[in-house]
């Protein structure tokens, strides 16, 4: 009889996470290259628990994975020259304390060193490494392929300073979210080159989150999670009658 | 419940953002005001089950795992140094910079401050001053009686003093660069000073190295696009109020829990 109550509970502790995943979607909806998550369920099922003489087993809930929604955002026009989104799949190389991460927020600044970097102040990746810029630069422009070429003080001519290092992965359900927009790749999935990517300048990609459809499943998940309580609490109930009955010895 | 936590980090997030749209709309007719625009990013993530993970004596790896996120920061209110539209007015003290590039002045401390905002005044003694009557760089005084004060587009200022037929030129203004205008720190008064993130000044003379050059009798408007900051605003204000809804989804499901025991 217990059983029920565990698969109750197996379910209950699935849509606690759920809630968490879209919680945190919710949270993010208005942020750069942001990629939605969505919940994995999978089925259960216990060699030992059995219903009781008969064959039949019992399954459980248990969430089995985060999926990453890795669709397009919405490209918003910002007019900045140092915004870029990416049109299509692919990621940008940023260099971090920790190594080589993957982004697809474009929203780059210029450090004090004139070098490219992401808002973090971690540098941003080239062909050739780290992009700086000179003290007399101006009018950046960067073209679809991602070369980043500007005016050298009052030059009519354009100087290439280099060419942002667009990569993308077989199977970029692989990469894991570390926060602050990154990405990173498990030990054997290197990147490769992203040929079709190309970089849209002067644009950021908005957050992937559709709002409509994670407010459905927030409704969808606090329905379940009160469907499930009302099974326990029936459940309990009839524990408690059978207890009270069976247990109802006269006198 | 993380869900709680997470939606209030939103809530803060885009109660920030809505402060930034406000104070752009405030200086949407600011001299030479930049726009600011709050950046978010998503916080750690909680990883439940790590990808790749073993899950077979063969070999069998975990192909997607659990990661659950905590929500959002604001990474910082980055000022967008893009080109506000020129407005003429006539007025021979009002000089616009088109181009990189900032005006260098004197506070009364001694220390220098850097202003794109060029509607400019005249002192007591002649010097060519900010509104607050702080000195612009380098000093230049112009002399009483002259007339035909002209200021060109290398920022030479010059003047036909009394008796004279032909200008006098009384000196240049100088143009301040940075190699990263937007780590500026903002002082108030449409004024910044440098900051480690700034890089160090480069001063310069308009419209040479990559300075732009000046207007005389122009002012440079603000660069807020009120329509983008109004659907900034209607986005802010949607995604404050889904998080709330979220916060209150969490607390039905909380007291659902708790009712489970009578």
């Amino acid at each position: 009889m217990e059983n029920i109550l565990l698969v109750g509970l197996s379910r209950q502790v699935s849509l606690g996470r759920e809630m968490d995943v879209v919680a945190n979607n919710i949270a993010n909806i208005n942020t750069t290259g942001y990629k939605a998550d969505g919940s994995l369920f999978a089925e259960y099922l216990s060699s030992n628990a059995r219903t009781g003489s008969s064959s039949s087993r019992i399954s459980f809930v248990q969430d089995s994975g985060v999926w990453h929604d890795m669709s397009q955002g919405v490209v918003e026009r910002t007019g900045n020259p140092l915004d870029v989104a990416i049109d299509g799949q692919g990621f940008l190389v940023v260099q971090t304390p920790r190594g080589e991460r993957y982004t697809r927020n474009g929203s780059l600044q210029i450090n004090a060193q004139g070098q490219l970097v992401t808002s973090d102040g971690n540098q941003v990746l080239g062909d050739a490494g780290p992009i700086t810029f000179q003290p007399k630069d101006q009018q950046v422009s960067i073209s679809r392929d991602g070369t980043i070429s500007v005016r050298e003080g009052s030059s009519n001519v354009d100087t290439v300073r280099g060419r942002l290092r667009l990569v993308d992965f077989a199977n970029p359900q692989q990469l894991q979210k570390e926060g602050a927009g990154t990405f990173s790749a498990p030990d054997g999935a290197a990147p490769q080159p992203a040929p079709k990517a190309a970089i849209v300048q002067g644009s950021l990609e908005k957050s992937n989150v559709r709002s409509v459809v994670e407010m459905s499943r927030m409704i969808e998940i606090t329905r379940a999670y009160t469907q499930v309580a009302n099974l326990l609490q029936q459940q309990g109930d009839v524990s408690q009658q059978a207890i009270d009955k069976l247990a109802d010895v006269p006198a | 419940m993380r869900a709680l936590s997470t939606a209030a980090t939103g809530m803060m997030a885009m109660d920030l953002n809505v402060q930034v749209i406000a104070n752009n709309l405030a200086n949407m007719t600011t001299t030479g005001y930049k726009r600011q625009r709050a950046t978010f990013q998503d916080l750690l993530y909680d990883h439940v089950s790590r990808i790749g993970t073993q899950t077979s004596a063969q070999g069998n790896i975990l192909p997607v795992g659990i990661d659950v996120g905590s929500g959002v920061k604001t990474v910082g209110t980055a000022r967008l140094m893009t080109q506000g539209t020129l407005t003429s007015t006539g007025n021979a003290l009002d000089v616009a910079i088109r181009g990189d590039g900032f005006f260098k002045i004197q506070m009364p401390d001694g220390t220098y401050a850097y202003s794109r905002d060029g509607s400019f005044q005249m002192d007591a003694q002649g010097r060519i001053v900010t509104p607050k009557g702080n000195v612009v760089m380098p000093a230049i005084t112009i002399p009483q009686n002259s007339s035909g004060l002209t200021i060109n587009a290398q920022g030479q200022v010059s003047v036909i003093q009394q008796g004279s037929t032909t200008p006098t030129v009384l000196g240049q203004i100088t143009i301040t660069r940075f190699i990263n205008q937007a780590g500026l720190l903002p002082i108030g008064d449409n004024l910044y000073t440098e900051t480690p993130a700034s890089g160090s000044p480069q001063d310069g003379l308009p419209g040479t190295d990559g300075a732009g050059d000046l207007l005389q009798g122009n002012l440079e408007q603000s660069n807020v696009d009120s329509v983008s900051e109004i659907t900034n605003l209607i986005a802010a204000q949607r995604a404050y109020e889904m998080n709330g809804k979220v916060i209150t989804a969490a607390d039905q499901m909380l007291s659902t829990a708790s009712n489970l025991m009578r």
